[in-house]
């Protein structure tokens, strides 16, 4: 039995103390009960409504961008003595509930389908599927009891969302709620309060919270501990240790002698140690500095993955036995020449093997630099999810999200279910560098900008590992790097990459009427990776591909024990079309076939006005200028993703308004987005035309120009038009 | 001679023109507060989730300016503004109170939520709230939660915005009664935007006895203590006396019924 004790046991242990705290019931306690009405009214020109939230990669939920729907949160809160409180709420979810269900009569039983009729989408199981019968379900319930010992402040049990903890470990969680976490949590002090504790236990989510997204099939026992010592003996300095431990268990297969019950073992295991440290000189100068070091160890003969699939893996973590630090220092400069001009700088360094399997995965931010745009989601010029293959339809669609990315140290992203108008994280796992952001206030002008030189710990060749194989990697890599943006990758097998941005941005409040507040940007992303750097890599002997409509000769290059990158980088077959004969793609003989060169500019302007006490707008345009080079044909985005090299223009027009009558809050985010892609693939193949199928399957024009990739997708070679609208509405009551 | 005379007649016009508008916009009133003080009597501690960030509630300058018809009101912390809830005005954690004593007379009590009175003598005559959240939600709970008799002297801006390490707003001269603001009394109080208050408080959120994710620790469980963590006091002028100073004010006593026995009296502050 390795499952760890001693922490267990010391909770026990506060648990029977409390037992004995005598509680007194207050006079006139009472059951407070408050609550929200939340509905949601969504609308787009693509038509979907698979459920009411905007985005999802969650095989079988659905996504939509059209219907309405209606929430309700009951909060119930009491104090049944005064040590003692309790609350918990009462919850509707969106979900498949669309109005146009009618409360969820009715509808196809799943469970009946003979054959089965597949996923339950939009609300079309009705009654028969919990997303959309207007089910409630039990959320948030926790107790809290302070016992007024010296050592114990509180003890909490029940749902939280962590926020108690930070991002770099047990980080503030939300799937969809943003208190699924059940644990048991204790605080306090010790020595006269100088040294201040949090003390957790967290249920592991079997949801995600193990490698493939899975903590097995034993999950009764599935832990992460936590344990913060806060120590803060003057003004001038406070710093807190950080201790995290995680397991994931599963029952040993290998101990036969069940007489004795039976032996459990980690399938996952996560250990996570760190220093957060602040110095505090004065007003004007302030130190920060964070340490964290990680271990993670995956076992396979439990279940978890040896290695991912080359380019197309899936999982929270990598695979194998891991470990890396993830630090940062910053320094800020509070207006140190009193003329309103302040300076942050940040030195930020993430290993590629930095683990935390609770690490925050959405909703907070770790590093001071804006990252980048929330626009850009998937590889794919029109963000579909796997573009190059019929039946994988745009999600959020061309507009992507609001504003930009927030950071996250952790490739466990989670932008589920949310609407464009929600906050898009990104990770940073691999991420060094540094930022330079100053800001500047004068009377009613503030100005921001910032310089951001970006490395990364995973330039690497062949993952990092040139003695595996090129698609037997620990590495997921999700939906890969190419394209402008890809919020979850972080791993490639070939990376020499560097990114500098820059950006500055200012607000106005012009003195007309109630004042109008102006505001905008630009930014500037400078982003080069020459991704294969060395020719020891190439997948194919010098000359392989001779041209002139011959055939390649197939000659393997190896780079070690019989391993190559034609296993990735397969050589094209030799096609006619129209009596031009060539390659079906170029083949993959230069290192700069993959080369990414990316160029990117943005442009912002809004205005905002306070009409009345009540009603707020803001009118906001944003343009993008994109020039991306991303390797060829003979990189094909890794076989899987739309082609993006070319140049993108895209347009973005929002407007916001904002209502408050009584108790009641509206809300309006309408958005439209317009802008063309001109692709530009290189040459060296023979271009082909789109047949019926292919016209069907891809949406383009009979007879269109495109070429047909290794895995049979199609890259249109035609200039593309884009246009998407869409709105969100909502209504709030509280009551 | 005399393009040269010319030059130097409007040198020196500009130069009126800039000493005018330094002399418009010097005309007010400027106070600091000690940095370190944000624990309200002196032993209060922030709440545990990570969103209010060291020094968030760390008063250290209040500033108001005239312009014209105008004053522009503005209050500076320790910490940078953050705006994680992304309230949209540049900063989400924070409330303040600005209390003004411009004529005799006026209201002993505190907004409901803050548990605070005012001393004999410093009643306030307006008091301006500084909120992330819209001007329409303010107005409601203002409406719902303050005495009827109040409600008229309370000044909400048609625009708060959050900006480095102030926040600011703007308001007509005329709401805060006319007059010159550089002879009024002023106290400032930090609290914290909660949009889920209880009951009768007024946006503003709970010190408990013990900190919790979302509730200032330090105090009791009851409403006997100043639900405040950091005021102006003294002079105003930022000295190391003024923490005690900040303390001596929200002193507090309670009933063994939790109920107040001796609440926290506030005294305007003046230059």
């Amino acid at each position: 039995m390795r499952s760890f004790r001693g922490f267990a046991i010391g909770l026990l242990a506060a648990a029977a103390a409390l037992a004995a705290v005598p509680v007194f019931a207050a006079d006139g306690q009472t059951l407070l009960i408050t609550g929200e009405d939340y509905t949601k009214w969504l609308w787009g020109n693509q038509h979907t409504d698979g459920s009411v939230y905007n985005f999802t990669t969650v095989p079988g939920e659905g996504y939509g961008d059209n219907g309405q729907g209606t929430e309700i949160d009951l909060y119930l809160f009491s104090k049944p003595a005064r040590n003692v409180e309790v609350q918990g709420r009462l919850q509707s979810r969106f979900n498949q509930n669309q109005w146009t269900n009618y409360g969820g009569f009715g509808g196809r039983n799943p469970a009946l389908e003979n054959p089965p009729g597949g996923d339950c989408i939009g609300g079309d199981c009705g009654e028969f599927d919990p997303r959309s019968n207007e089910y409630i379900k039990m959320r948030g319930l926790t107790a809290r009891y302070t016992p007024g010992f010296k050592f114990l402040d509180a003890v909490t049990i029940g749902s939280t969302d962590l926020g108690m903890f930070d991002a770099f470990t047990i980080g503030k969680i939300r799937y969809i709620d943003r208190d699924n976490a059940k644990a048991v949590l204790a605080q306090g002090s010790l020595f006269g309060r100088k040294l201040g504790y949090d003390l957790i236990r967290v249920s592991l989510p079997r949801l995600f919270a193990g490698p493939n997204f899975s903590t097995g099939n034993y999950t009764g026992q599935d832990s992460d501990y936590g344990l913060q010592l806060k120590f803060a003996p003057t003004p001038l300095f406070d710093s807190v240790l950080v201790w995290e431990r995680a397991r994931d268990l599963e029952v040993d297969t290998f101990d036969r002698n069940f007489d004795n019950g039976r032996d459990v073992a980690d399938r996952f295991k996560n250990d996570v140690y760190g220093l957060r440290f602040g110095i505090h000189p004065g007003a004007k100068v302030d130190f920060r500095g964070t340490y964290y070091h990680s271990e993670a160890q995956s076992d396979p003969r439990f279940g978890a993955p040896a290695s991912f699939f080359g380019i197309s893996g899936f999982s929270p973590v990598p695979a194998g036995k891991l470990d890396d630090p993830a630090w940062k220092a910053n320094v800020d400069l509070n207006d140190p020449f009193g003329v309103g001009l302040s300076f942050n700088l940040e030195y930020f360094n993430i290993g590629a093997q930095y683990v935390s399997i609770l690490a925050a995965r959405r909703e907070d931010d770790v590093l001071l630099t804006e990252g980048h745009d929330s626009t850009w989601v998937f590889p794919g010029p029109d963000n579909s999810a796997f573009g190059v293959f019929p039946g994988n339809p745009t999600r959020i669609g061309y507009g992507g999200w609001q504003g930009n990315a927030q950071q996250v140290a952790t490739i466990s992203v989670d932008n589920e279910f949310t609407d464009f108008e929600e906050p898009m994280a990104e990770t940073v796992i691999g991420w060094k560098g540094f930022t330079v952001d100053p800001t500047w206030s004068i009377g009613d002008l503030s100005l921001t900008a910032e310089y951001s030189k970006i490395d990364y710990n995973t330039n690497w060749q062949a993952w990092g590992d040139p003695t595996r194989a090129i698609l037997d990697s620990i590495y997921p890599n999700h939906e890969s790097d190419a394209g402008i943006g890809s919020f979850r990758n972080a791993y490639a097998p070939f990376q020499d990459k560097s990114t500098d941005i820059y950006l500055i941005k200012g607000k106005y409040l012009l003195n007309v009427a109630k004042g109008v507040d102006v505001f905008g940007k630009i930014k500037y992303i400078d982003e080069t990776d020459k991704r294969m750097n060395n020719a020891r890599f190439l997948p194919y002997k010098p000359g392989d591909c001779p041209g002139g409509g011959a055939a390649c000769h197939n000659n393997v290059n190896t780079y070690f024990n019989g391993f190559s990158t034609a296993d990735l980088y397969g050589n094209p077959p030799v096609i006619t079309v129209n009596g031009v004969t060539g390659y079906q793609w170029k083949p993959f003989d230069s290192l700069s076939d993959d080369d990414e060169d990316m160029n990117y500019k943005m442009f912002q302007l809004g205005g905002g006005y306070q009409f009345t006490g009540n009603f707020y707008s803001s009118l906001t345009y944003e343009h993008y200028d994109v020039d991306l080079k991303d390797g060829n044909t003979a990189f094909q985005a890794y076989q899987l993703h739309n082609m993006a090299s070319g140049k993108h223009s895209k347009n973005k027009a929002m407007l916001y308004a904002r209502y408050t009558f009584g108790g009641a809050e509206f809300g309006m985010n309408y958005e439209y987005n317009w802008g063309t892609f001109d692709p530009d693939f290189g040459g060296g193949f023979v271009t082909q035309f789109a047949d019926a199928d292919t016209a069907h399957n891809f949406g383009v024009p009979v007879g269109s120009p495109g070429f047909r990739g290794r895995f049979g997708g199609w890259n249109s070679l035609l200039n593309r038009d884009f246009k998407q609208n869409r709105m969100k509405v909502f209504m709030k009551i509280r009551f | 001679m005399s393009k040269r005379i010319c030059n130097k007649g409007i040198m020196m016009a500009a130069a009126g023109l800039l000493l005018a508008g330094a002399a418009l916009a010097q005309s007010g009133v400027s106070f600091k507060d000690p940095a370190g003080d944000d624990n309200g009597p002196g032993n209060y501690t922030y709440p545990t989730d990570g969103v209010y960030k060291r020094g968030s509630f760390d008063m250290t300058g209040f500033d108001v300016k005239v312009s014209g018809k105008k004053v522009d009101l503005g209050v500076t912390f320790a910490a940078a503004l953050e705006d994680p809830w992304r309230m949209g005005g540049g900063f989400s954690v924070q409330m303040v109170f600005i209390f003004i004593d411009n004529k005799p007379g006026g209201f002993k009590e505190g907004p409901p939520g803050t548990n605070v009175t005012f001393a004999d003598g410093n009643e306030w005559d307006k008091m301006v709230i500084l909120s992330p959240q819209p001007p329409g939600r303010v107005k409601t709970e203002v409406e719902q939660k303050m005495p009827a008799a109040q409600q008229s002297a309370v000044v909400i801006p048609n625009r708060t915005k959050g900006s480095g390490h102030t926040i600011s707003a703007t308001v007509d001269l005329d709401e805060l009664g006319g007059g010159d603001p550089s002879q009024w009394g002023y106290q400032v109080i930090v609290q914290s935007n909660e949009g889920f208050p209880e009951g009768k408080d007024l946006l503003t959120r709970k010190v408990n006895e013990y900190e919790g994710q979302h509730r200032f620790g330090g105090g009791t469980d009851t409403d006997c203590d100043p639900h405040v963590m950091d005021i102006l006091a003294g002079k105003g002028a930022g000295s190391a006396d003024e923490v005690q100073a900040q303390h001596d004010m929200l002193k507090y006593e309670c009933n063994p019924d939790g109920t107040a026995k001796q609440p926290a009296v506030l005294k305007m502050v003046k230059k």
